[in-house]
């Protein structure tokens, strides 16, 4: 990432997005809108003190929604480019507020408000689409409840729990517990306040607000207007305390989740929605089972499949290896049902059909192996472009050149193509360039006639 | 029967990668070592897409950043 920002034959236009692409093999001109971040990439250093004081929070979605950035951001800490952008959905300038605090925190002088988006036109020998993939939505399978339980989770969601930068900090905390957590936290505040309004009361009258409010409820105490309204203050004070009570204790027995499940095929080889193998799940999960036990050694995962397709080298010892090495047990079986079972932990009603009888079993976290599904706007692109997408949703090829779409000059490459891998990825996308060249090369243009 | 001559075009050796993935990285450096001028669209502010969300890579555990 970084060679791509520093590299001379390199402009990397970030933030923008293709509006339209004219013209033919050898000689296009694409127009691109640079949308505006707000802020001037000339002058930002990304040192982030703006995103420090912004009072306007914002879920991450580069954490796949666990945490919060602010309304100005970087995409994430070691983003290239550093500069950031402001979300003009979020900011409270732009809702027509009063702020501007980032404004007067840059010291650079990079905050401006007035920025246009901006039209840039480029001329062009060849185009490579490389737009890649979207998560499919697990929300969509009813059977597994992953809008219901919050223990349900996706493969990219578990990734970013793993990750030192992600939201947890690499603990494997359950996400149900993070959210107890998060509760206890709103209470505390409320309870700090209510906590300062009754002191007023008690200050003035020289007793606890608890023998107040008993002698208050007997009748022994005088009819009288403040003291009404403090005992209405102690009755709003008292469900919160009860609560926080009993989520404090219920919070001292969380622990990070040791016994995780993993469900492959999520959306994928299923025909109710894509009929293919999404190609890196099985891997991908095996490696998070694999990294979850280096984080904790007392981790045991199972890794519920139809079949482990590690295609590729060196992928079945790394499968041989987690099995032995790492807890991993794998078992064939398609997952029926995701139940709620005691203590937020999810439990799974499946067949084993090595001995063919139905079985529920408990886990702390279930991981969903997502599919890879068509990025979102692929149609647009495909409009906008100039190409056809298969029935699938991705970009359509020739059979006799995998990486040519269907408009000369035009090349594919990545999971825009077809769902794969990263060392495919990288091998696909060498190719393309090479096809890229080729189109433009001296030889080629003598063709035209 | 006429022949066919062929013809010079004025021909573009700029390169535009759509999408700042691995593959679109990838792609761009590659072009770029070859000595083409290329134009890099990312969508976001950022460049990186899916991989750089991920923690590790199979099967080296290598760090994907």
């Amino acid at each position: 990432m970084l060679d791509v920002g520093r590299h001379p034959k390199i402009e990397l236009m970030a933030y923008s997005e293709v509006e339209s692409v004219e013209g033919s093999a050898g000689c296009f001109t694409a127009r691109v809108r640079k949308k505006a971040r707000y802020v001037d990439a000339s002058k930002c250093t990304g040192c982030g003190a703006c995103a420090e004081m912004c009072p306007t929070d914002v879920v991450d979605l580069y954490n796949e929604g666990h945490s919060l950035r602010k309304a100005v951001y970087s995409w994430f800490a070691q983003g290239i480019p550093s500069t950031h952008a402001i979300d003009t959905r979020y900011c409270r300038v732009f809702q027509g507020k009063k702020c501007g605090i980032c404004q007067k925190k840059c010291e650079a002088g990079a905050i401006d408000f007035e920025q246009k988006d901006e039209l840039v036109d480029v001329a062009v020998g060849a185009v490579i689409a490389a737009n890649g993939y979207t998560v499919f939505d697990p929300g969509k399978i009813p059977e597994y409840r992953y809008n219901e339980l919050a223990n349900v989770i996706t493969s990219m969601e578990f990734e970013r729990f793993l990750s030192a930068s992600g939201p947890t900090h690499g603990h494997i905390h359950r996400p149900s517990d993070i959210l107890v957590k998060k509760e206890i936290g709103q209470l505390e505040k409320q309870e700090k306040r209510a906590v300062k309004g009754l002191a007023r009361f008690e200050e003035k009258h020289g007793k606890p607000s608890a023998d107040f409010y008993n002698e208050y409820k007997t009748g022994e105490a005088a009819e009288d207007e403040a003291l009404e309204q403090w005992a209405k203050k102690y009755e709003e004070y008292l469900p919160i305390k009860e609560r926080l009570e009993k989520l404090r204790t219920t919070a001292e027995s969380f622990r990070t989740a040791k016994k995780l499940a993993f469900i492959q095929c999520v959306g994928s080889r299923d025909l109710r929605f894509y009929p293919f193998c999404s190609g890196f799940c099985c891997m991908h999960s095996i490696k998070e089972a694999i990294i979850a036990h280096e984080h904790d050694n007392d981790t045991t995962s199972v890794i519920f499949g139809m079949d482990i397709r590690a295609v590729g080298k060196g992928f079945d010892e790394y499968r041989v290896r987690g099995g032995n090495n790492s807890n991993i047990h794998y078992r064939r079986s398609r997952v029926a049902e995701i139940v709620k079972g005691d203590n937020d932990n999810p439990v799974l009603v499946y067949e084993d059909t090595r001995e063919q009888v139905v079985k529920r079993e408990e886990f702390d976290l279930v991981v969903l192996a997502t599919a890879c599904q068509p990025a979102d706007g692929m149609q647009e692109l495909a409009d906008i472009l100039g190409i056809d997408i298969n029935r699938y949703g991705f970009f359509k090829t020739l059979p006799e050149n995998p990486l040519d779409t269907t408009r000369e000059g035009v090349f594919v490459c990545g999971c825009a193509h077809s769902p794969m891998d990263i060392p495919e990825s990288v091998a696909q996308a060498s190719s393309a360039a090479a096809r890229a060249v080729q189109t433009v090369t001296h030889a080629n243009l003598l063709k035209v006639s | 029967m006429k022949l066919l001559h062929h013809r010079r075009v004025i021909v573009n050796k700029d390169m535009l990668v759509i999408g700042g993935g691995i593959a679109g990285i990838q792609s761009s450096l590659d072009l770029a070592e070859m000595g083409f001028k290329v134009y890099l669209v990312e969508r976001l502010p950022s460049i990186g897409g899916k991989m750089a969300q991920l923690d590790k890579t199979f099967p080296t555990n290598d760090c994907a950043i």
